[in-house]
Formats: structure tokens, sequence, C-alpha cells
């Protein structure tokens, strides 16, 4: 049995749950989360900041011991904590933000030198590491000090560091915070290949497009717990009864926008200036032709540039999902 | 342990150490003012005592630069990020700890052969070794005995956020007690058993047996003794400081605290 969940599936946790402090004053920040991760999969944890996201990676990649549960990682039960360090040859881990690396070495060294712990033989390493630069875009900055690399740079050097030994599974923490779009979008292609390739991909982050793009199948965490899985399709599901009616005015219709709040089958009414301009947003429970019309009359003094019906997104699910609501 | 993680770490902190300028403090200025104050304490002596002199020195400077770089190697990682990768390799911490702690050890091996010099050229010493090949391969021993010693400490550091001030006390206690300030057999005789216990004590007596000429050695041991005794203590404190280290790993992951500093 072990073995058949062992090679049809990556990862598997039942239960998982971490608490931090004693006492009164105990947090739980993994609260008995139960999923599995198919091998060769992009799968995606989604949540809120202080959701748990980055707790379940660290436990699944073996830096933190789970407080109760069971979790396996290519068939390895990490509550044993020798054979969880045997595991660390075939994991990596990429988080986000500038620290984690040697600033005063070059990037290369400190490829180098991380190839050296994972036991990469010699005659190997410069092959791999000059294929590695070259994957992420950094053959002409290999040699500078990596404490001259833009924060971009940076990322990419994290990612190529996570690659020196070939994970199977692969763990990004939120690896493109902070990014700017051009190269967050070269990570996310890089992403793809590598899950093309057979890594099997497990990502943390709390941008939606990016989920959307990659993960074959998430789970969205909010305060520890699951309240959200299954495919994107699967989620956006939640809100497929939910309409979305978008309104464009000239004048700022603040006063309109709280009286439609209180509309029955309104469940969220949200009111952005874009270029001189006002771009309301009203969520739904479902298309209203009454309140279409409702809506219409009620923001007519305003100056309608434009109104129509929105597809309900991934993150109208999330939203959903995180606030609670039914 | 990893070979191979022990030179990738000797070199990380090498390239580390050449890079970064602060560490001329430590490394060279302060052995070289150690070892001025004492030759101008004993200006009006000649002979072993100034040999002496300049050994103390020598030692005072390799203990302060391997205290100071070892033990703060691994709490260096934790404020750099980097000790969540460290954790994650297949290599154990001790590896890493001690590749770095022999480059440190190397440093302070150059910082004793450079007070030497200093003494002869600037200070006009004129010290001449009653072995020299024996007084550089004790020198060794006595240096190896620092770094085991500064592995040691590198755990209180992750214990604790004070472990900066652990280090700062250990400083001095270690000049007094190896007997490289002054002969162990003038301190109250409780603190002498304490030297005894550490590995550098042996070190230095070893190195005096080999440089001063009609030097009485601690308890009447000879260079066999000294020698056995280094040896055995710096392996014992290792094997200490690797079950120590590898009980902080655990306590890291258990308590998620690889990145809190």
């Amino acid at each position: 049995m072990e073995d058949e969940h062992a090679n049809a599936y990556a990862i598997t946790a039942d239960g998982l749950t971490r608490s931090f402090g004693r006492g009164p004053g105990e947090k739980t920040a993994v609260d008995g989360i139960t999923f599995r991760v198919r091998r060769g999969q992009i799968f995606g944890i989604l949540g809120p900041n202080g959701a748990g996201k980055t707790t379940t990676v660290k436990m699944l990649s073996t830096l933190l011991l789970p407080t109760s549960g069971r979790a396996t990682v290519l068939g390895v039960d990490l509550s044993d904590h020798k054979a969880g360090r045997m595991l660390r040859s075939r994991i990596n881990t990429v988080s986000g933000g500038e620290r984690g690396l040697y600033y005063r070495l070059s990037g290369r060294q400190n490829l180098q030198f991380f190839a050296d712990l994972y036991g990469i033989p010699k005659r190997d390493q410069k092959t791999l590491i000059d294929g590695l630069l070259d994957m992420v875009g950094l053959s002409d900055a290999a040699d500078m000090k990596v404490e001259n690399y833009s924060r971009g740079m940076k990322q990419r050097i994290h990612i190529a560091r996570a690659l020196v030994n070939s994970p199977e599974v692969l763990f990004l923490d939120e690896p493109t915070v902070g990014l700017d779009p051009e190269i967050s979008r070269q990570i996310r292609a890089l992403v793809r290949r590598l899950a093309d390739g057979g890594t099997t991909v497990v990502l943390t982050t709390h941008y939606m497009y990016e989920a959307e793009e990659l993960c074959e199948e998430t789970i969205i965490i909010s305060r520890g717990r699951i309240v959200g899985s299954g495919t994107v399709g699967d989620i956006k599901g939640i809100v497929s009864e939910s309409t979305v009616v978008r309104v464009v005015t000239d004048a700022d219709p603040l006063p309109a926008a709280e009286s439609v709040r209180t509309y029955p089958g309104v469940r969220r009414v949200s009111v952005q200036s874009v270029g001189g301009r006002f771009d309301v947003r009203i969520d739904t429970d479902g298309e209203d032709g009454a309140s279409m019309r409702h809506i219409e009359d009620r923001f007519r003094e305003y100056g309608i540039r434009s109104i129509g019906y929105d597809e309900p997104t991934l993150e109208d699910a999330y939203l959903r999902l995180v606030e609670g609501e039914p | 342990m990893r070979p191979r993680a022990v030179v990738a770490a000797f070199k990380q902190q090498a390239i580390h150490f050449i890079s970064d300028p602060q560490w001329i403090i430590p490394s060279i200025l302060s052995p070289l003012l150690f070892t001025a104050v004492m030759l101008m304490l004993y200006r009006d002596l000649t002979g072993p005592v100034v040999l002496q002199a300049v050994l103390g020195g020598g030692v005072l400077g390799m203990w302060a630069n391997t205290l100071f770089s070892s033990s703060y190697s691994i709490s260096f990682d934790r404020y750099n990020g980097t000790l969540e990768p460290l954790l994650l390799s297949p290599s154990e911490i001790t590896d890493i700890v001690a590749g770095r702690a022999l480059w440190n050890a190397l440093i302070g091996l150059s910082n004793a052969l450079l007070v030497f010099l200093v003494s002869e050229l600037v200070f006009h010493t004129e010290v001449s070794l009653l072995d020299p090949v024996m007084f550089f391969l004790t020198l060794v021993l006595t240096l190896v005995s620092l770094a085991v010693i500064g592995i040691l400490l590198s755990t209180a550091f992750v214990l604790s956020r004070m472990g900066s001030v652990v280090a700062s006390m250990a400083e001095y206690p270690i000049y007094v007690l190896s007997g490289a300030l002054v002969p162990i057999t003038i301190l109250p005789s409780g603190l002498q058993y304490i030297s005894y216990a550490l590995p550098p004590t042996w070190g230095v007596d070893a190195v005096k047996l080999a440089a001063v000429e009609g030097y009485q050695s601690m308890m009447g041991a000879d260079m066999l003794v000294d020698i056995a005794m280094v040896i055995l203590l710096t392996v014992l404190y290792f094997l200490i400081a690797r079950f120590l280290l590898k009980r902080i790993e655990r306590r890291i992951l258990e308590t998620g605290s690889s990145t809190v500093y």
C-alpha cells in the first residue's frame, strides 16, 4: 500500500498540524490539513499572509517537525527524522526574498558551494552549473558577487541553487514576491519547464494569476485550515453562480456604491479610481436583470461610460473562501 | 562526515575572509598589539622570558581569531538566511563549521608566525627556537585545539541570542587558563584543574617545551605526554561539539528557529 502511494503521489499529508509555543500563548499555524500531490504536477498552496503556507512547506521539506499528523514525501515518512535527512538529497526549496545567499561569493561560487554540500562530483559540476546559470539567464553575471545582483537576479540564483541536486520535488515559497512583472513571467516560465521535465513543484503564492497560470491543483489555506481544494476550475466553480457587474463612471460614485451595497444579493462593492475615471465592481449572487437595471439607474447620474458583466475569477472564489462567506 | 563539505566550507570561509577587510583587526592588528604590549612589559629582560612573551602573543592572536570567527559561524548563517539551505543539504552542520574553523585556524597560524617575524624585525628580540620542527608541529596542534573550542562555543551562539556575550566572556579566561599569558602554576589550585581540562593548555606547554631551553613543563610532563593530552582532549571536545550541534539541529527543527535571530 505504501509503495502504491509512493508511486502515485509525491506528497501525502494527513491531519498535518504544527503549533508554536505552549500554554495559553500556543498558536496553531497549521491545523490538521490533509491533501495529496501527484508526481510531476504543479501544486498550489494559496492563502493570505500568515495562513500557514510557509509552515506547511517547512514541514514538508524537513525543516520543521510536525506537532501531529503524518506526511510523506517521495514515500518517506517525515516523522522519522533520520529518514527525513536521507530525503534531503532528493528535494529542495526556494524562498522569496533577498536573504539566503552568500553575498561575498559570486553566483557561480554560491552554486559550487551548494553542489559540494550535495556531493555532486567535481567532474560534473562545471556542466551542471553552466547549464543552471544559462537556464536562469545569469551566464553573463555568473562571476559577479551576489551583493551586486538586483533582486530579480538574486531570486534567479536562488532557483539555480535549489536545482543543483536535480530535485524530484521542488518547493517554491512565494518565488515571485516583490519582483517586477517581466522577471515574474520568466520565473513562471521556468517553473513550467521544470514541471514539464518531470519535477513535482509545490508553489505557495497569494497571486491568483500565478496559481491560475501554473497550478494543476491547489489548496486554499486560511488560518491554518484548508478552506478549498481542487483544480482551478473546481475552485472557480464555487462562484459559478455569481455575477460580477462592472460599471465605469466619470464622477466619483461613492454614494451610489454605498447604497448598492445594501441591495439583496450584493456581496461586495469596490470602487477604484483609474485614470480620472471610476471603476466600480459589484459582486452579486447571480445574474438578475432587475438588479442590473437598478444598478444602472443608480449610477446614471455619475455619467456611465460602460456597464456590463464579468466572469468571476479565481480571486473571487479565493476571497469568498478565505473570508469564510457561504 | 563529508570531506567534500569540509573543503567547500573552508573555501567559502576563505573567500569571505579575503573579501572582508574588517578581519584585519582580529587577525593581524590584535595579535601584533598583544605582542607589542607584552614585549614592552618585558623590555628589560632577555632570553627565555622574552620568547615566552612572544609565544604568549602568538597564542593570544590565534585564540582571538578562532574565537570570534568560528564561534560566530552558525549564527552568521541564521542571520544571513543561509541556515535553511545548509540544513536542507545532506551535509552535517559539523562539516560546515569544521571547514570554516580550519580556515580560521590557518589564519591563526599565520598570525602566530607574523608575530614572530615582527618580534624579530621590529623589536629585535633575537628569538631562537630549541626545536623548530617540534615547535611548528605543536603550534599547529595547539591551534587545532583552539579551533575545536571555537566550534564548541558556536553552539552557544545558536542556543542563545546572547552568544556574543559568551564568546567575549571566553576570550580572557582562555588566555589565562591555557598558560599563554602567565604560567598556570601561579594560578589558584582550583583554576589549575580547569586549565588541565582545556586542550590548549597542554598544547601551549608543548610549544614552550619545544621552543624555550630549560623550560619547566607543567606537572613535569614531557613532550609526548603533552602531545597525547592535547590530541585526546581535542578529539573529546570535537565529539562533544558534534553531539551538541546535532542536538541543536534537532532543536531548530522542533522550534522552527532556523530563521530567527
